[in-house]
């Protein structure tokens, strides 16, 4: 109930601190936008999805009006998720390793460990429930005023939950390390971009040099670490089938990538709980 | 059982960007502190003292030695349960009241809801915050974010309370309001571990204290061990002469005068009485006898300066 307590804490001192009110102002307007943009209409006997009342057309012929739309949502906000939810809550485990607070956490009948896991479930419940809220609130709007009740969209979105959990395994290995905001921030950042690096290793670094024991070592490294941008890209994949094929975005859902990225978070966690429990404040 | 026991621990940060130079913060500090009473411990700044009362709750881990708190590992967080603890220089999240600061506190460490409720209004009327209890914690001067300090570490209504400089920042009304409910504190049974460098607050409401300099315990006692009688102070109705001066440093050298008066650095009688002789021998008459009684000050201000070991 402690540990429970303490995230439910975070949750607050996190809207408290701003961003992550942004992000839900952000959310809203998004939905409100939607609610009044988004409508269907029959032409030619056919119905259609129209945007402040023009048609949508998807530049693919074969792709469904609605899962593209939805898609290109998807994309948007999984951005905005890792952009704005990194900016919020980064600085929430430094916060609490400032000295004169610190102390205060360590001295309460909770172990380090609790302490740390309690903030980021915190973190990450935070920025869940926005992304739940925006997500349920796009999917009414659809269902109601398009007739279209898209379960792959939720489903998208709750994945996109997991794979912030796991991302932020990152965050709070970084964060308990550096003992900083700023610097917390600058290598999650890193982190993204060796994510996406990685997630494209087999054309871009395979070529560097063409020699097994390289590419073995290069993928031991991508399987080691939680695999960001493959779950997202995985979790769109949940929308709809593209109709085209993309080496970015894979044609069919696959589940190995949360598996490695809950082992290699896991391994973040327990690096992250390892290193708080061992240092003085 | 005692509340703390704390047998030979050390303590060396390792600081520099390769963390090569070695910081000595305690050297092999030995101490107990019994069942309900009120422990000072005194040092200046850089002493050690913050550094013993973070190992006690886990907050800082030694490099040797071992301690007790409540009975159990100081490593467990079972005995922190029954600790009270209000650091120096805390921060609390400046966006709560400090109704709500206590009320998040107290739940961190497990106490339940109605109880934690009746116990946060009745500890921010005993510390005199009752008509702040709703304003944002941003908006309080030093002296009442101690009280609110105070108040937190108070919450769970600990066995032992360890107070790292609780009247800094307080005006003089406030530490005396604060020294009462430490007192009370004491009746109650409580056990009070307290670090301060307010010398006379310490004298005034410690039972026993420990001396720390450069992480090593000088001298522990009781304030009337260490406050013990120092000396006398021999008034006489003639100036004193360099003869008589002679005469007296014949029997101790910790003897010296000032206009009629002789002062004698020993509390031991048999050379007061020896002096007080070779005085009547000499033909003086004695105006007054005062026997001297060092203050804590005086005492810790001697030890720290000549590095003094008991």
């Amino acid at each position: 109930m402690k540990g429970l307590w303490l995230a439910l804490f975070t949750i607050r001192e996190a809207i408290i601190k701003g961003t992550l009110l942004f992000y839900f102002v952000f959310g809203n307007i998004v939905i409100a936008l939607f609610a009044i943009a988004i409508g269907s209409s029959t032409q030619n006997g056919l119905q259609v999805l129209t945007f402040f009342g023009n048609q949508i057309t998807p530049p693919i012929a074969d792709l469904n009006p609605v899962d593209f739309i939805l898609f290109q949502l998807f994309q948007g906000s999984t951005q905005a998720v890792i952009l704005l939810g990194l900016f919020a809550t980064a600085g929430l485990i430094p916060s609490m390793l400032e000295k004169g607070t610190v102390e205060l956490y360590l001295s309460k009948p909770l172990s380090r460990t609790e302490i740390l896991l309690s903030r980021s479930l915190g973190a990450c419940g935070g920025i869940g429930a926005n992304v739940l809220y925006f997500s349920i609130g796009i999917w009414l709007v659809f269902g109601f005023k398009v007739g279209v009740w898209h379960g792959g969209f939720l489903l998208a979105s709750l994945m996109v939950v997991v794979t912030y959990a796991f991302y932020f395994s990152f965050v709070a290995l970084s964060a308990v390390i550096s003992k900083g905001t700023g610097l917390t921030i600058m290598l999650s950042f890193a982190y993204q971009m060796y994510a996406g690096v990685m997630e494209a290793r087999e054309m871009l670094l395979y070529r560097l040099w063409d020699n097994d024991m390289y590419h073995r070592l290069l993928d031991g490294l991508y399987y080691a670490t939680p695999q960001t941008s493959a779950m997202l890209n995985n979790s769109a994949i949940l929308i709809g089938q593209l109709p085209f094929k993309s080496a970015m975005t894979p044609t069919e859902f696959t589940i190995m990538p949360f598996l490695y990225s809950f082992l290699s978070a896991a391994l973040f966690y327990g690096g992250a709980s390892w290193y708080f429990s061992r240092q003085d404040y | 059982m005692n509340h703390v026991e704390i047998a030979n621990l050390s303590k060396a940060y390792l600081s520099g960007i390769f963390r090569r130079k070695r910081i000595q913060a305690l050297v092999d500090v030995s101490l107990t502190v019994h069942p309900g009473e009120i422990f000072g411990l005194l040092g200046p700044n850089g002493a050690g003292k913050t550094t013993l009362v973070k190992i006690l709750l886990g907050i800082v881990h030694p490099t040797s030695g071992t301690a007790t708190l409540l009975g159990q590992s100081h490593t467990s967080a079972q005995p922190r349960k029954r600790t009270g603890y209000l650091p120096e220089n805390h921060r609390y999240p400046n966006f709560l009241s400090a109704r709500d600061t206590l009320l998040h506190f107290g739940r961190l460490h497990g106490i339940p809801k109605d109880p934690l409720f009746q116990r946060t209004d009745s500890l921010l009327e005993t510390v005199g915050l009752k008509d702040w209890s709703n304003v944002k914690i941003k908006k309080f001067s030093k002296g009442m974010l101690q009280r609110v300090g105070l108040a937190q570490a108070l919450l769970s209504d600990p066995e032992i309370l360890f107070l790292d400089e609780p009247t800094d920042g307080v005006d003089p009304v406030g530490r005396k309001e604060i020294r009462d409910i430490l007192k009370t504190l004491r009746t109650q049974g409580k056990t009070i571990f307290l670090n301060s460098h307010m010398l006379s607050e310490v004298e005034e409401i410690s039972d026993r204290v420990a001396i720390l300099n450069k992480g090593e315990v000088l001298r522990t006692g009781t304030i009337k061990e260490i406050t013990a009688q120092t000396g006398h102070e021999i008034e006489l109705q003639e100036p004193v002469t360099e003869d008589l001066m002679r005469s007296l440093r014949e029997v101790t050298s910790d003897v010296h005068s000032s206009g009629t008066k002789i002062v004698l650095e020993t509390g031991d009688k048999q050379l007061l009485n020896a002096i007080l002789d070779r005085i009547r021998e000499k033909g003086f008459h004695i105006e007054s006898l005062v026997a001297r009684k060092s203050k804590l000050e005086d005492y810790f201000i001697k030890l720290i300066k000549e590095g003094e070991t008991p």
